[in-house]
């Protein structure tokens, strides 16, 4: 059969051949190697980019972390503070408290030793005054000058005056 | 003085180049062993312009072209993958930089356009598409061979011969098929044969596109007037924007084809997600 364009059967075989060598020699040569190469470094730099995704999630994860210390070291401060505040308060009012007995009882006990040296001053009194009295009916009665109140009334004069007993 | 030795050689350069295309002129050529019809005919058809291959068979020359491109190809390759290879860096230089984009450009494309099944497609646009674009600007070489009838001839691209657009046609056309039943089974025989014009039109566009080419290039250099200053314009801009279009096309078009029948059936994916559903 006589084909136009004197096209030929083994001839386009022989094309085909030509064309499937080529196709495979590229294929082992050029094209499996390269695109290997291109995965390789598509895989190396998604490796780096989901290693620093990752550093970037532990420093956020670090980061809250401290956050919350941080959070949790000014509440214990503001914690202890106020303990210590109260512990200053209390050991205050305790140290106002045993003052203010301590002034009690100092002012309790000069009071009592007022009360004790006034009492003694008056007893001391009341006794010289008593024994002057002694004295002087003592000296009237034996005497006998006057009455006896008027001797003592002399006798007391003279002793204010210093004149010695008549 | 540096200007006055500058337009001495301006001068001096333009007369050269007078006297040489006068002399061209006057001397003429020993006379035409053929026709310009001849020569176009023989473009087309390789009635008398055969080359013998190995003393085995006499064969078209773009069929010794095809081979001759193979072989520049896979020595550059093998070169290639020798030297440049193991010592690819993870930041490219410009030699390492074309080649990831060659790659990658064939393969994006066969994963673009066919996302649900691209590995076999992506090898086969990177090697037909090479094939193309080298083989089309491998007619700028001029490499000259004798014909078995004893003229010589500049060997052309190899899908200017139409058994070699025919070869690379239904091969696309068998590619896309092989999509087609890997993806949907029977299915997609059915849908590649809807397509049937398919090869014809892939084949034709070929070899029509990188005839004309060849042809335009005939004509100018049959002419010796027409070969001064011309060539350049027809003869290296042309050829490499065929070479770019056809590149471009061919791939394009079997990528395009190949995920259109190589798509799963959208009742068939529904299916399949109502079965794992109820296995779940």
């Amino acid at each position: 059969m006589n084909i136009p364009l004197n096209i030929d059967w083994q001839q386009i075989l022989l094309h085909l051949l030509n064309f499937a060598i080529l196709a495979g020699g590229l294929y082992l040569l050029l094209f499996k190697p390269v695109k290997a190469f291109m995965a390789k470094r598509e895989s190396y730099y998604q490796n780096m980019d989901n290693e620093a995704k990752q550093k970037l999630q532990e420093a956020e994860t670090l980061k809250v972390n401290y956050a919350q210390q941080l959070d949790g070291a000014a509440q214990e401060i503001a914690q202890k503070k106020a303990d210590a505040q109260k512990a200053i308060e209390a050991s205050r009012s305790e140290q106002l408290k045993m003052a203010k007995d301590e002034a009690d009882r100092i002012l309790e006990s000069a009071r009592a030793n007022s009360e004790r040296e006034h009492d003694k001053m008056l007893r001391d009194a009341q006794k010289e005054i008593s024994d002057l009295a002694i004295t002087a009916a003592e000296k009237l009665l034996l005497k006998g000058e006057g009455s006896p109140y008027e001797q003592f009334l002399n006798a007391a004069n003279a002793e204010k005056r210093g004149e010695p007993d008549a | 003085m540096k200007s006055k030795k500058k337009q001495v050689f301006i001068v001096l350069w333009i007369a050269v180049i007078v006297l040489l295309g006068v002399l061209a002129i006057v001397v003429g050529s020993p006379g035409k062993s053929e026709t310009v019809q001849e020569t176009m005919r023989d473009a087309v058809l390789h009635e008398t312009g055969q080359i013998s291959l190995f003393g085995l068979k006499n064969v078209n020359p773009g069929l010794i072209s095809g081979m001759v491109v193979t072989a520049i190809l896979l020595v550059a390759a093998a070169l290639i993958r020798i030297f440049a290879i193991p010592r690819f860096k993870m930041v490219p230089g410009r030699f390492q930089m074309l080649i990831e984009q060659a790659v990658g450009l064939f393969d994006n494309l066969a994963k673009n356009n066919s996302p649900w099944r691209h590995g076999f497609l992506g090898v086969y646009l990177f090697a037909v598409g090479t094939y193309i674009f080298v083989g089309t600007l491998f007619e700028l070489i001029g490499v000259q061979v004798i014909t078995v009838s004893g003229n010589p001839i500049t060997l052309p691209a190899p899908l200017s011969d139409v058994n070699g657009a025919i070869a690379i046609g239904c091969l696309s056309y068998l590619v896309i098929m092989s999509g087609g039943i890997a993806g949907n089974g029977v299915k997609g025989i059915g849908k590649t044969l809807k397509e049937f014009s398919l090869p014809i039109s892939m084949s034709f566009r070929l070899f029509g596109a990188l005839l004309s080419g060849l042809l335009v290039t005939e004509l100018v250099y049959y002419y010796v007037q027409l070969s001064v200053v011309l060539p350049v314009v027809i003869g290296v801009l042309f050829t490499l924007l065929h070479a770019l279009i056809q590149t471009y096309v061919l791939t394009m078009l079997t990528a395009l084809y190949y995920g259109e029948v190589s798509e799963p059936d959208h009742k068939e994916k529904v299916k399949k997600a109502k079965k794992a559903k109820k296995a779940a």
